[in-house]
């Protein structure tokens, strides 16, 4: 009974004029590229590439003055990575497609003018990595090349062991996966407010991840952070225009 | 100029934030590290099995309490005394003394280690289990099964040495009651003594058998004998069993390492044998006829036997050592070096049995199973071999 007054009390602030002239709420999405922070030790051949992935969030902002709002942007977004080998194990590859559903949380200043403003945003987040997918070939000692004549030389690994290529779900190791991740975030934007309705606004933005991707589970373990730039656009609408569309416009 | 304070504590809290991340380990590679001290030796070796070994998802031994209780015992070691080189050689039997690994095998550079056995923990654990007994010997192979169980004008047998003399490949076949073709071979080098230029003793028998398997109208069955066969060669899988089929033969999986971690690998990849040009398909049984001391490439092979409907395992539970091995640079991972250590040989792959099982370190169990009888091979009968003669019966 409380629980549902609470509920009904929470609501009914909402909807008062007032909050919904602070609160706006909208849909962004973008495209990032994710670099994968972390080592390969001394292994030859071997190397981590960053890859892109998309972006999709809903951003709520609440504006306490004309220059500063707090945002919170769930959403979903992938950090996804490479791992190459090159010269002769060239074509041994694995790309990583990560999942992550995300809360980032921030503080939002604006500064400018009515209608174009600049935007910089500063916070934190936490993400769950919700699912995975590998993609990629290795060579397989099981699947034999043709037999090299002794004279001829050779150039690929592929030559001697022919590749075997995967596409599947990842397998999560509870031992070894850390499934949250927590972080920094810094972006920059533009804002324009169009038809006294919508602000559409472009942002560039950047999440530093401060939680390895791997429980600590081994002496000498090499740390995995994400490292993710985004750049995404999106509009947001004022509470208020969508519940009193009438006066908003004759503002 | 209002808000520049609320600023600036904004930035120092995320740049606070920002340096805390860990910093990278230095890892250095094993095969080069300096053994100037115990320190540099405990050091290399145990940072090479932690970023190396290939069976630490299956593996019961704790590397790092291995680490916490070993480092400081290296420490007060003296590489300079004869005492104390003993004393490590001690503890790295110690420390490895657990592990699945059963082609794991250390051998030193250390001149007071040189007339010291290689450290070799499936060995050590082999031998001090009740049911241990030495390998048949290689007469019983060479002369007393075709004496007594081979057809008589239906045998052949030879052997090659290497040509450094470090090795000799024997290998014995013929037919059993004239349609049950039998084949033995020391070691799995079949593949590359056959392609020799020139003549040898294994090359002639491995082509009098390849002739009646061709040849040979009514195959009652095949029996394929790897008793005491260490393994060898993986492209003998193909260039044996890929005579005997007419499709791929699936019959496991195989991982390799993926990363620095110990916990890092490649997915399962599909381990098979792969049907040659000219193939006869046999639907005629194969038994394969392995026991303890059938390793490695004798494991995998009796494995791929097994996963064919006419395929049949007659014998004891085999050594255990599954993982086949390479280079450690073709992998990242598996065998390698330390400036200490003349060579850690070890797994590069781990392989998974088709019925999702790891017989690493367990051996692969036979379905006829029949003890090693050492009276009866001392009275020139090989229970084993009449087992697999009777199953084609």
């Amino acid at each position: 009974m409380k629980r549902s007054l609470f509920l009904v009390s929470t609501l009914l602030l909402l909807c008062t004029n007032y909050v919904q002239a602070q609160f706006e709420i909208g849909v962004s999405g973008g495209y990032n590229k994710n670099y994968l922070h972390t080592s390969t030790g001394y292994r030859a051949y071997t190397k981590y590439d960053a890859l892109s992935g998309f972006t999709v969030s809903i951003p709520i902002q609440y504006h306490f003055n004309n220059w500063l709002a707090v945002e919170a942007d769930p959403g979903y977004i992938q950090k996804n990575y490479e791992q190459k080998r090159d010269h002769f194990f060239d074509g041994i590859y694995q790309k990583n497609t990560n999942s992550y559903i995300q809360l980032p949380v921030m503080a939002h200043f604006s500064f400018g003018g009515d209608k174009l403003k600049g935007f910089m945003n500063l916070g934190g987040y936490g993400a769950y990595w919700a699912s995975g997918r590998i993609k990629g070939a290795m060579a397989n000692p099981f699947n034999l090349g043709p037999d090299i004549p002794d004279n001829q030389q050779t150039y690929t690994f592929f030559e001697y062991d022919k590749a075997y290529n995967y596409n599947e779900k990842y397998s999560f190791d509870s031992r070894r996966d850390r499934r949250m991740e927590f972080g920094l975030l810094a972006g920059a934007g533009i804002e324009y407010l169009l038809q006294q309705r919508y602000r559409i606004f472009v942002e560039g933005r950047y999440y530093y991840g401060l939680t390895d991707q791997q429980k600590s589970y081994m002496i000498n373990q090499i740390p995995r952070y994400n490292d993710t730039y985004v750049i995404q656009a999106g509009c947001l609408f004022n509470l208020k225009n969508i519940f009193h569309p009438e006066s908003a416009t004759a503002e | 100029m209002k808000y520049l304070g609320k600023y600036i504590v904004i930035i120092l809290v995320l740049l606070a934030g920002v340096s805390c991340r860990k910093e990278m380990p230095e890892i250095n590679d094993p095969q080069n590290t300096i053994a100037a001290n115990f320190n540099e030796v405990f050091d290399a070796f145990w940072n090479g099995m932690n970023n190396n070994y290939i069976f630490w998802d299956i593996d019961t031994v704790n590397w790092d309490n291995v680490y916490k209780q070993y480092k400081p015992l290296f420490a007060k070691l003296n590489l300079n005394d004869s005492n104390d080189v003993r004393k490590g050689y001690t503890y790295f039997k110690q420390m490895t003394a657990g592990l699945v690994d059963s082609h794991y095998n250390i051998t030193f550079n250390d001149t007071w280690l040189v007339d010291s056995p290689s450290i070799s923990p499936s060995y050590e654990r082999k031998s001090a289990s009740p049911g241990f007994h030495n390998p048949i010997s290689i007469f019983h192979f060479y002369d007393t099964i075709p004496r007594k169980y081979l057809d008589r004008g239906g045998a052949i047998r030879g052997f090659t040495n290497t040509v450094d003399g470090s090795n000799q490949y024997v290998a014995v076949s013929g037919t059993i009651q004239q349609n049950i073709l039998y084949f033995f071979f020391s070691e799995f080098a079949l593949k590359e003594l056959y392609k020799t230029d020139t003549a040898n003793g294994v090359k002639r028998v491995e082509q009098y058998f390849f002739d009646k398997l061709q040849n040979t109208a009514n195959i009652k069955g095949i029996i394929i004998d790897v008793r005491g066969n260490p393994g060898g060669a993986l492209a003998d899988l193909d260039f044996l069993l890929g005579r005997m089929i007419d499709k791929q033969l699936d019959f496991g999986y195989t991982r390799s390492k993926q990363g620095n971690g110990r916990l890092d690998y490649s997915p399962w990849a599909p381990a098979f044998a792969t049907p040659q040009a000219g193939a006869r398909n046999i639907t005629a049984p194969i038994v394969m006829l392995a026991d303890a001391w059938s390793a490695s490439m004798a494991e995998m092979t009796t494995m791929a036997v097994k996963a064919l409907p006419n395929g049949h395992f007659v014998g004891e539970r085999t050594w255990g050592a599954n993982g086949p091995l390479i280079g450690n640079l073709f992998f990242n991972g598996g065998q390698f070096t330390t400036n200490y250590m003349n060579l850690v040989y070890t797994s590069s792959l781990m392989l998974k049995y088709k019925d999702g099982k790891i017989y690493e370190g367990v051996g692969f169990p036979p379905d006829v199973e029949v003890k090693y009888d050492e009276a009866a091979l001392n009275l020139g009968q090989d229970k084993q071999l009449e087992a697999a003669i009777g199953l084609i019966h």
